[in-house]
């Protein structure tokens, strides 16, 4: 029984607790002698109970500890104990009502001692508020309360559907305007919140008295919403990295998010490498100096990728800023410094950079899409690539790009062709 | 062996309890070897505030950093050190020039730059060393090092004593952060060329300074200087100062103000060129509109453009990970990258670059791995410019109003109006409220006046409460305060304002 009776302890304070509502009202109905009594929780997770029978009659006097109710859930019967000494005034929920809800009205309880002929049943403050604080004999409401039941304010609530429970304390304009217009409890529990979490706000209720339109709060909040999230709809993966057509075909299926990619097309040209190798032997020979192929490759792209007509577009106000800070791919000049890598069969390398190369941008420039984890240096590669490259003189040097760069994509594979076949000596 | 050299003390300490690594106070000193739940590249304000809220949330996790001290950008070169610098400044200038009418008489006034930059240094190893005491009293390993991606759930740390380790992660974050962006031609040296972490550290005051870029940081530094007796020309590329993210009608306040004080602005006006050969550093600008070019002479050239993401040597391309075109790590909405255990949160992803949107950041982020749910409301984030007077906004600005065709009403109110700024001779400034024409909610709050800074945060309360203009007039406010202006603003918004 002790335990049951902490346990009701709990619940009441539970109920009390499960939201800081109803200060308001509270404040009033401490000072009136009867109480109404709640169907408590008498576990965190119980939302609802049947009431098995009451254990007092209304007009009963009843001390603390006392047995007032046995209430079945669908797990247990349990009873519910008096917090206070006390006398039943009204029982609202008779014996055997089924799906009470928890902080619902099922009886009034008075003071020991009041004469109860003389108190009025206070208002049915459901579902504002809950629970009194639990120093007072747990107190509490009905929904279900029967047409008998005489305060006019007390009217039965449609229960569930078309009610919100509002947080109390009122916004200062709300509970302003709930006093000026004369909005009752129930009026108020059919406004829909829009603030955070349903909090009601100053402009639903003015839409609820029709002083602005009807739709303005929730339009508010759904702009204001938008503005809560990070904006990750328009993501350019960096062209850069994306170059390498594995890997940007990759980042499409991968980020739905990003923005549509528009359609890629495939740029292709046939090049001999037949100089290159000429040449390389000359060095070789001549000057004892050994130049690998990709060295050649990577010297040519980098000439072919330096002003490149620029990608026809508008530019955005980022462009033009980026461009200022030189921060943009795209000069809003005419020319443009490029990024592509040409894939070729059975080849694979990004262009060196200018800027001088730390460890990991090795790695970089090794880290093909075909070898994913490739970490190996270049120096062990390139000889069996150059052999590779030798053996036939002509490979097919591939670009996937959007289609809108198609004619920049040609034109950066010509200079390749140009470089690498008639003038490979000047990439050295 | 790897564990000792890794975290030498806290490993012996606990080796004997090595079993007991569900206890609480064991698992900050699990050793290397094992799997951490979280390993977080980067200890600035993300990083580190995702590392305490780790170890509350009982993970193993580890923190990798490479400055040496905790804190990041804004601890050990900016937030922090620049409000130590802004803060002295201020107070010298007001005994200087500001003290005679307020019936103070002071005798000769000197600055001694090197205990004024030994004060900013104070209170920045004060605080990034409170910061690792947090650290360690949470339980999050603190590792002085490089981390970079070996494969997916490897990272390699290059020991800043030296040496390397290897650590595993069920869960990796980047938080490496942002720098400074350079501009394009100007080579930085940090003493005549400088960016933020250049400006804070000057050996002395010069005779003329220029700043490149009219945005928070290049405002605050040039109030630093001018008011140390610097002649500071502020060059800026778009037609207004504070950023695109400053109210205009706020900017244009400001930028009178700052002007009266002493700095020069050169709106519209894009830099061509520098040059660094003289003795002065000159540089070539071009005014948008009408303007004709010319070249501004000047001991110290201070680039603000902006900040970039920072994520070199991270090894991104051993994992494949994509960077978008600016360089930020690409995310989803609860942080993760394309490989869901790698997350990323601060200034190296998306949103703005502010250490209080990391912080929140950090605390999400965390949430998301151990309850799959966590909170950051975006629309909601405040700005603050610490010059004097401060700028703070949050929420929407009128222009930002204006171009998305959404309806607002406006309330403002003067500080010259309110009665404490009056007393404290203090009164430039004034109080801008937007609030919907119709239900009155509370869409945007923007102040520029003394306090503003500690006053944006009742606006920010406010939003996130999805308060009106009228909540705001309704509540209370202590006289005589500065906040009241505030409150009066509000009033203007919804009814009128008592005092003005």
């Amino acid at each position: 029984m002790a335990s049951l009776a902490a346990a009701c302890r709990i619940s009441s304070r539970l109920a009390s607790g499960r939201a800081a509502r109803g200060m308001c009202f509270t404040t009033s109905s401490r000072c009136l002698a009867a109480q109404n009594f709640i169907m408590p929780a008498l576990s965190p997770t119980m939302t609802e109970g049947n009431i098995a029978s009451w254990k007092v009659k209304e007009g009963d006097s009843f001390s603390a500890g006392d047995v007032l109710l046995e209430i079945e859930t669908d797990k247990a019967t349990m009873d519910v104990e008096a917090q206070d000494d006390g006398i039943m005034m009204k029982i609202v929920s008779q014996d055997g009502s089924k799906g009470v809800q928890v902080g619902t009205r099922i009886a009034v309880l008075a003071d020991a001692g009041d004469d109860i002929s003389a108190l009025e049943l206070p208002a049915d403050e459901q579902p504002q508020q809950s629970a009194q604080s639990t120093s007072q004999p747990a107190a509490p409401v009905s929904q279900e309360e029967p047409k008998a039941a005489a305060k006019p304010s007390a009217r039965p609530e449609a229960a569930a559907n078309g009610t919100y429970e509002h947080n109390y304390p009122l916004l200062p304009s709300v509970g302003l305007l709930v006093h000026e217009h004369g909005i009752s409890k129930e009026d108020l529990s059919k406004i829909k919140g829009t603030g955070p979490s349903g909090r009601l706000l100053k402009g639903d209720v003015l839409a609820f008295i029709g002083a602005i339109n009807a739709d303005r709060p929730a339009k508010v909040s759904s702009q204001l919403s938008k503005l809560a999230h990070l904006d990750l709809s328009n993501i350019k993966v960096a062209e850069k990295k994306a170059a390498p057509a594995p890997k940007a075909s990759e980042a499409a299926s991968k980020a739905p998010k990003a923005a549509p990619k528009s359609e890629k097309v495939l740029v292709e040209l046939p090049i001999s490498l037949e100089n290159v190798v000429q040449l390389q032997r000359r060095l070789q020979d001549s000057a004892d100096v050994s130049v690998s192929v990709a060295t050649f490759i990577s010297k040519a792209t980098a000439f072919a990728n330096s002003r490149l007509p620029a990608v026809p577009h508008a530019p955005t106000t980022n462009e033009l800023f980026d461009e200022l800070l030189g921060l943009g791919k795209a000069k809003a000049t005419k020319f443009s410094q490029g990024a592509y890598v040409p894939s070729i069969p059975d080849y694979s390398f990004t262009p060196s950079r200018r800027t001088s190369a730390t460890k990991s941008d090795i790695i970089d420039i090794l880290a093909g899409p075909t070898k994913k984890s490739s970490s190996s240096p270049a120096q062990r590669v390139a000889p069996r690539l150059d052999a590779r490259l030798a053996a036939d003189g002509i490979h097919t040097f591939s670009l996937l790009v959007p289609k809108e760069e198609k004619a920049r994509a040609e034109l950066f594979l010509e200079r390749c062709k140009l470089a690498l076949e008639e003038i490979p000596e000047t990439l050295i | 062996m790897l564990a000792s050299r890794l975290i030498p003390r806290s490993a012996i300490r606990t080796l004997p309890s090595r079993q007991l690594t569900l206890s609480r106070w064991s698992r900050g000193f699990a050793s290397a070897s094992e799997e951490k739940d979280l390993i977080i590249i980067g200890g600035g304000v993300a990083g580190y505030v995702a590392a305490i809220k780790a170890g509350q949330e009982g993970m193993k996790v580890a923190c990798i950093e490479k400055r040496g001290t905790l804190g990041g950008t804004c601890l050990n070169v900016g937030c922090i050190p620049s409000k130590s610098l802004l803060n002295n400044s201020h107070l010298y200038h007001q005994i200087l020039h500001d003290s005679k009418h307020r019936g103070i008489e002071v005798g000769e006034v000197k600055l001694n730059l090197e205990n004024f930059m030994k004060a900013k240094e104070t209170a920045v190893s004060g605080l990034t060393k409170g910061v690792e005491f947090l650290l360690k009293k949470n339980g999050a390993e603190y590792i002085k090092g490089t981390g970079s991606f070996i494969n997916e759930n490897e990272i390699k740390v290059a020991l800043n004593d030296g040496g390397e380790s290897v650590i595993r992660g069920k869960n990796i974050l980047i938080a490496t952060g942002s720098e400074a962006t350079p501009f394009p031609g100007l080579h930085i040296d940090e003493q005549r060329v400088v960016t933020s972490t250049g400006a804070i550290a000057l050996q002395k005051v010069p005779e003329t300074m220029t700043v490149i870029g009219g945005g928070i940081i290049g405002l605050e530094m040039a109030s630093v200087w001018s008011r140390l007796g610097a002649k500071v020309t502020v060059v800026e590329f778009l037609g207004q100062i504070g950023g695109p993210g400053m109210d205009t009608e706020i900017s244009k306040a400001t930028q009178r103000i700052l002007k009266k004080q002493g700095i020069e602005f050169k709106l519209n006006t894009k830099v061509v060129s520098g040059d660094t050969t003289s003795e002065l550093v000159k540089l070539d600008v071009d005014a948008a509109k009408g303007g004709k070019p010319e070249s501004i002479d000047s001991e110290v050239v201070l680039v603000a453009i902006g900040r970039r993401p920072y994520t070199q040597g991270l090894g991104l391309e051993n994992i494949g990970l994509e960077l978008d075109e600016r360089g930020r790590v690409i995310i989803d909405s609860e942080y993760r990258t394309k490989i869901p255990h790698i997350r990323c949160i601060g200034d190296a992803t998306f949103g703005p670059m502010l250490a209080h949107k990391a912080e929140e950041e950090a605390v999400a982020v965390v949430e998301y791995i151990s309850k799959g749910h966590g909170h950051v409301n975006y629309g909601c984030i405040p700005s603050v410019m610490y010059t004097h007077p401060e700028v703070a906004w949050v929420g929407q600005s009128e222009q930002d109003l204006k171009a998305q065709n959404i309806p607002y009403k406006i309330g403002t109110f003067p500080f010259s109006a309110n009665s404490r700024a009056k007393t404290n001779l203090d009164h430039d400034g004034l109080v801008k409220i937007l609030a919907d024409p119709e239900t009155d909610r509370l869409l945007g709050a923007h102040i520029v006046g003394p306090g503003a800074g500690e006053m944006i945060a009742e606006a920010t309360l406010a939003l996130e409460y999805g308060a009106s203009s009228e909540d705001i007039a309704r509540t209370c406010h202590a006289h005589p305060t500065l906040a009241e202006a505030f409150k009066e603003a509000a009033m203007a918004t919804y009814d009128k304002a008592i005092h003005f």
